[in-house]
């Protein structure tokens, strides 16, 4: 599980590093809004943990950014103020929780726990969209024009794709990812499940197609 | 055969062979500059009395050698069946440069499949004497699709669920369709072409 922490102060955030470290989360750490948002482009993270006051950009507009961008990723807001209104703008943002400064660190690993759990609770019935093509967890189909059948692996790795549209998925992150750092696979197997999407993509007739080549990131891109 | 086509049957019979043997010709060439061969095997047929009749009983046409010949297009029809997917299209673009042989019509049922799932490639060609043929261009996995899907079609006492076959056969259609585009795919890491 891989986490994002953006606080701008370094005792905290080097703290809450080390805390969730302890705790087996592998955690990036982010000092200021811009670096936040660009570590959000360009990663997949299971969940991100933020301040609301940081330098550069506000934690509310990463977070309403993220959203307008279809990232759906559980976030949890931290905030020094208690202030009500703090509080109600980023929920209405999109955050999944916020936390209090000052907080008690149990509380914010039962919080992150909650948060991950929420994340990676799969409702096999859902059906992913994107750009007129349906993703269906129920029978794994992808669908456009036409329709094909997905292997379960293949399904997993789409699913990842139309989580994260227009995102950079690494191809070490896809292995850790949907392959669980397995013995056996590498490069190539992620290269080839990724070109056996990118000819079904074609096959099905849609804008929609994954960018990126061998052994790199991988986007899902709908020009 | 005689009775129905008339003085046209000769002339059918001959246009299919002519394409058959511009069929294997193109099936050498393709061969040659490919390194491999694409088609697994091609096949043509004369159609049968009863189908023309049929087919003209729907069409509500009178049943005469000229309007037979003149109205059912696909009376000289020819199956070309071919190894992986990209295949099916390498062959239709060669068909397209076939001497003498006008193309009337195409239709893409790989890329936008039957909405009960069956997937082909069709194209409708006419020789010089205005004679038409229907050739068409599948995977091997698209013929054994088709062949039970047309099993099921003309049996008329099933005893089963029909909705369900239904809903199966496109499912296994769809699964089918996955797996060409996935042996395409390694066909192509293996060449060296992904």
């Amino acid at each position: 599980m891989k986490i994002l922490l953006a606080e701008d102060t370094k005792d905290l955030n080097h703290a809450v590093t080390v805390l969730l470290k302890h705790e087996g989360f592998e955690v990036d750490s982010a000092y200021d809004g811009q670096q936040a948002m660009d570590m959000i482009a360009n990663n997949g993270y299971d969940a991100v943990i933020m301040d609301i006051m940081m330098p550069k950009v506000d934690g509310i507009t990463v977070l309403s950014n993220m959203r307008q961008k279809h990232n759906m990723t559980p976030v949890m807001l931290l905030t020094a103020k208690s202030d009500i209104d703090d509080r109600v703008a980023g929920l209405d943002a999109g955050a999944d929780d916020y936390l209090t400064k000052p907080f008690a660190m149990k509380e914010l690993l039962a919080r992150t726990r909650a948060l991950v759990r929420r994340g990676s609770s799969d409702d096999p019935s859902d059906k992913l969209t994107y750009e007129g093509l349906i993703l269906n967890g129920e029978d794994l189909s992808l669908s456009a024009e036409n329709t094909v059948r997905l292997s379960l692996k293949e399904y997993e790795l789409m699913r990842e794709f139309m989580r994260n549209p227009g995102r950079d998925l690494a191809t070490d992150y896809l292995l850790w990812k949907i392959w669980n750092n397995e013995q056996d696979a590498d490069e190539d197997t992620v290269w080839l499940y990724v070109s056996y999407l990118k000819n079904k993509l074609r096959a099905v007739v849609t804008v929609v197609n994954i960018k990126g080549g061998k052994g790199g990131s991988f986007k899902l891109s709908d020009e | 055969m005689e009775n129905l086509y008339g003085a046209h049957y000769y002339k059918l019979l001959s246009f299919k062979d002519n394409l058959e043997q511009k069929i294997s010709r193109m099936e050498q060439t393709l061969e040659a500059f490919y390194g491999t061969n694409l088609i697994d095997h091609t096949m043509g047929r004369i159609k049968s009395e009863e189908s023309v009749i049929e087919k003209c009983r729907k069409k509500n046409i009178e049943v005469t050698p000229d309007n037979v010949v003149a109205n059912i297009r696909d009376i000289v029809g020819i199956r070309i069946v071919c190894t992986f997917v990209d295949d099916t299209f390498k062959v239709r673009d060669a068909i397209r440069e076939f001497d003498n042989i006008k193309i009337i019509d195409e239709k893409d049922y790989i890329s936008n499949a039957k909405p009960n799932g069956y997937r082909s490639y069709h194209m409708i060609v006419q020789n010089e004497e205005g004679y038409y043929a229907e050739i068409q261009i599948r995977t091997i996995s698209m013929d054994t699709w088709a062949a039970l899907e047309h099993d099921i079609k003309y049996k008329k006492d099933i005893n089963v669920n029909k909705e369900l076959i239904t809903a199966e056969l496109k499912r296994c259609a769809d699964e089918l369709a996955s797996t060409d585009i996935s042996m395409q795919t390694i066909r192509n890491m293996i060449y060296g072409q992904l």
